[in-house]
């Protein structure tokens, strides 16, 4: 048998986090099947599905990760979460959906997430990344979001000019493949 | 997962740099329209235009939207008027000119291509009407577009078409000298014409393509010129090398837009996708321009020495960039100095550092030709047909298109101004030189014979 388990570790951004938390999927005999890790503002994140052999308490793996962590580091605290891996955690929109970005520019201020993450959450649009920041008062948002095929784009596109006009943003909505044929090697068509 | 990075910089190319599509050009074969009754052949032409090409305007726009780049013009490009005007009379050219006209406006197009003739070797006694019609058409429709194609590799070059060409370009200009002898710009003389081009006023539908097919043209000069400036503005001690790179990059990345929005809007319409033409064709909008470009490369101004070199490599450069980013391309896939459409080239004009001649040199080694170019309207039709005559040499010698789109604008001298607005832009009337003198040498007439470069098998 074999077991999936997500993992989320947080701490301070140092060498070694990495190497500490795959040390100890080794030792309980597992492997990883996917992971994303990133910095942001000094602070490590990372996201892993793993697969064990056998069924292992969900803290006593954080707790394991937590230790080695702490002992491979001088002063820096590991946050650990594993959570056993259920059948259902997919939010992908239930019928056919289109793999769109959207970008938003403008000043900075407070409730621009929300207000689009709203938005999107209305329409059962679901996020699979997102990227926030600020650059030089200038507020950039990039979100790559699925959207179900029953929207129609340039009414989506019209709401989204709406609100951009309320918080004075650029916003733009865009399918995926022009980004995929622009930056890469391989295109794709449709979708 | 797309990264952050790669987001930002397509977001940048196609909005803060301009990146449009500049013509998805419907192409269509009108060969099985032809009839023996002026009213059948328009009736079937008006037809299959509208059961073609009455979506191909909501297509663009609904793709448009959904990559967010704007295609700014839609066009249709036919098989050459000459062939269904085989046997008619005059009075059916401009009949079938109007047909066009009238279908073209229906189906939301800005121009349609094609009432053209093929005539390197010799002309049929369609080929002629066609030509003979050319004041009037041009004069009394607005959408229509022509181009004839004068000489070839194969062939040689048909100095009597020339000659002929010559003085109607002066009837064209005269007829429509209201709006400065506008009707010209409508009117492109080619050597070695390209079947699939996208681009007015030359696009056509040539033989041995499908029956409807769609080519698309993007834009880009803007691009490559902030590229260019953005990796000088980052790096010291570049080459020209390695700004011939970054060009190419920048040309796979444009390229890519054309291809996909191209294959996007064929599949809508149910038709064969056929080629995206790399060419870098300027707008008057400031920035937008090769002018730009070669002011990048370091040519403070356009026109002199240093310009042809720096022009070649961008040609070169595009079309390395391009053709790894798609296996369909076509058309002419060259940088286009049009010099009213371009308004650095244009200014370069009316300062007096670009003359008609550098102007040559430059198209001998990028696409396509004198394009645009406003001369007074008292040129001699001699010396209208000797300028057409040696750019065609130098595309007949060069194994590559080359075209001539004069604009003789009447009443109107060297340095006067003329503003034909929108895409057209406005350029200085540029002088010419030697007028008169190549008099004899056109009215001998005939053909040039083919090259040796005709004989590769």
């Amino acid at each position: 048998m074999a077991y999936q388990y997500v993992l989320n570790v947080m701490s301070d951004d140092h060498p070694g986090i990495v190497a500490a938390v795959s040390s100890v999927i080794e030792s309980l005999g597992g492997g990883i099947n996917s992971c994303s890790q990133t910095v942001l503002g000094g602070y490590f994140t990372l996201i892993m599905i793993v697969t064990l052999p056998e069924v292992v308490a969900e803290e006593q793996i954080a707790e394991k990760i937590q230790t080695l962590g702490n002992t491979n580091s001088t002063s820096h605290h590991l946050q650990v979460l594993v959570r056993q891996v259920e059948n259902h955690a997919n939010a992908s929109p239930k019928g056919p959906y289109g793999k769109f970005v959207i970008t938003a520019f403008g000043q900075d201020q407070p409730g621009i997430v929300r207000r689009f993450s709203e938005f999107l959450a209305g329409k059962d649009i679901n996020i699979v990344d997102l990227f926030g920041e600020v650059r030089d008062g200038q507020f950039v948002l990039i979100g790559q979001l699925e959207v179900p095929d029953r929207w129609d784009v340039r009414m989506f596109q019209a709401d989204l000019d709406e609100i951009g006009q309320e918080l004075h943003f650029t916003v733009r909505l865009q399918h995926e493949n022009i980004f995929v044929a622009t930056n890469q090697l391989r295109m794709r068509i449709g979708g | 997962m797309l990264r952050t990075e790669e987001i930002l910089s397509t977001i940048e190319m196609l909005h803060a740099e301009h990146l449009d599509v500049r013509a998805v050009t419907l192409a269509l074969n009108l060969d099985d329209c032809a009839s023996a009754s002026v009213d059948s052949l328009c009736r079937k032409v008006e037809s299959k235009i509208m059961a073609q090409a009455s979506r191909l305007v909501e297509t663009c726009d609904r793709i448009g939207v959904k990559y967010g780049i704007p295609v700014v013009n839609k066009r249709i490009a036919i098989s050459p008027a000459a062939t269904i005007l085989a046997g008619h009379g005059s009075a059916a050219a401009l009949k079938l000119a109007q047909t066009l006209d009238k279908a073209a406006a229906e189906c939301g197009v800005d121009f349609v291509g094609g009432f053209s003739a093929l005539v390197q070797k010799g002309m049929t006694r369609a080929d002629r009407l066609v030509i003979e019609s050319l004041p009037e058409v041009l004069s009394q429709t607005w959408r229509v577009c022509s181009s004839i194609n004068v000489a070839t590799r194969r062939a040689g070059i048909n100095m009597d078409a020339i000659a002929i060409l010559g003085q109607k370009i002066l009837d064209i200009a005269e007829a429509t000298k209201e709006s400065h002898g506008f009707g010209c710009a409508k009117l492109v003389v080619f050597s070695n014409i390209p079947e699939d081009s996208p681009f007015m006023a030359g696009a056509y539908m040539g033989s041995g393509e499908p029956e409807a097919t769609i080519n698309i043209g993007v834009s880009g000069p803007g691009v490559v010129s902030s590229a260019l400036r953005r990796r000088i503005a980052q790096e010291s001690n570049l080459t020209l090398g390695d700004l011939a790179e970054e060009i190419k990059i920048t040309s796979f990345r444009v390229t890519r837009v054309g291809e996909l929005i191209g294959r996007e809007v064929a599949k809508g319409l149910g038709l064969a996708f056929g080629i995206v033409d790399l060419s870098l064709a300027p707008t008057p909008t400031v920035g937008d321009s090769i002018g730009e470009i070669l002011k990048a490369l370091g040519i403070e101004k356009i026109g002199a020495p240093g310009s042809t070199a720096a022009i070649a490599m961008l040609n070169d450069a595009v079309k390395k960039g391009g053709l790894f980013a798609s296996s369909s391309v076509g058309g002419l896939s060259g940088a286009f100095i049009p010099v009213s459409e371009d308004s650095t080239l244009a200014e370069a004009a009316e300062k007096g550092y670009l003359v008609l001649e550098k102007l040559e040199a430059m198209t001998s080694v990028c696409s396509v030709g004198l394009d645009m170019v406003l001369i007074p309207g008292d040129t001699p039709a001699t010396t209208i047909a000797g300028i057409i005559a040696d750019e065609m040499a130098i595309g007949v010698i060069n194994d590559k298109t080359t075209a001539v789109r004069l604009i003789p604008v009447p009443g109107a001298k060297p340095g006067d101004r003329v503003d034909f607005g929108g895409l057209f832009g406005a350029s200085p009337i540029m002088e010419v030189r030697n007028v008169g003198a190549s008099e004899q040498f056109v009215n001998f007439g005939g053909r040039i014979p083919a090259p040796l470069q005709a004989l590769r098998n």
